[in-house]
């Protein structure tokens, strides 16, 4: 179910992308805003939609940068929370939640767990299709 | 009580995830009830505080005890309409829109069929 939501939402944002191109369907009946055959194209391709690693590690840092209890001088897109920020579990957890409020979406419990570092984070962003 | 035996560690361990994500649920749920971002501040740091001032506890039993009230708590307060991310599961736009199966199309001959 979560494939479906996933194909689903990078249909969507192909559908997004594909009304400025509009003169790529140009064998089609004079339709330009049903893509339904195009839809058939698209759901193969899975790439395309997410986001860009450079943009998402900007975002990133910038997100920690405003960040009150750190040094923003220190924010490198290495940096580990914890050794190199010098923040607490807790803080961890409130730097992942502002991520997740900056690019909206959703990150499981036992997932949001595992993100220590700023590396891990853009790589948890930039794989997930819903990321915008 | 530094009794660094590989069983102490793994329930230390234990307890420490169970307070991230006790921390977690507790403040989207402080968010949920709090929609407006200022007071959203001032109550978030009300929670904050709360985390902090058990924060040096060592023995092992008293944390069990102290995480099961707070998750007791958090099971009291918990919002009835939180706000969920649209496409993720309990949204609203969850598995609204799926894809087509692959093969399939529509024809576009309206009005120009050949049944009655």
């Amino acid at each position: 179910m979560a494939a479906a939501a996933a194909a689903r939402a990078t249909v969507l944002k192909h559908l997004r992308v594909a009304v400025a191109g509009g003169s790529l369907h140009g064998g089609q009946r004079g339709f330009p805003w049903l893509l339904a055959n195009s839809l058939r194209r698209f759901s193969e391709e899975v790439r395309g939609s997410f986001l860009d690693k450079s943009e998402v590690t900007d975002r990133v840092v910038s997100v920690v940068k405003n960040f009150q209890k750190v040094d923003p001088s220190k924010v490198t897109p290495e940096a580990h929370f914890q050794n190199d920020l010098g923040l607490d579990s807790l803080d961890t957890v409130e730097v992942v939640i502002a991520l997740e409020e900056e690019f909206g979406f959703e990150i499981p419990d036992n997932e949001a767990d595992k993100i220590t570092n700023i590396k891990m984070a853009v790589d948890f962003i930039a794989s997930h299709p819903q990321a915008k | 009580m530094s009794t660094a035996s590989a069983a102490y560690l793994a329930r230390r361990a234990a307890q420490k995830e169970r307070v991230r994500i006790l921390y977690r649920r507790a403040l989207k749920d402080t968010l949920n009830w709090a929609v407006h971002r200022h007071l959203f501040y001032q109550d978030a740091s009300n929670l904050r505080e709360k985390f902090d001032a058990n924060k040096d506890v060592e023995d092992i039993n008293i944390i069990d005890k102290l995480i099961a009230d707070g998750e007791a708590s958090y099971n009291k307060w918990r919002h009835p309409d939180p706000y969920i991310v649209p496409w993720a599961p309990g949204g609203t736009k969850f598995t609204r829109n799926p894809t087509p199966p692959s093969g399939i199309e529509i024809i576009y001959n309206y009005g120009r069929e050949d049944n009655d």
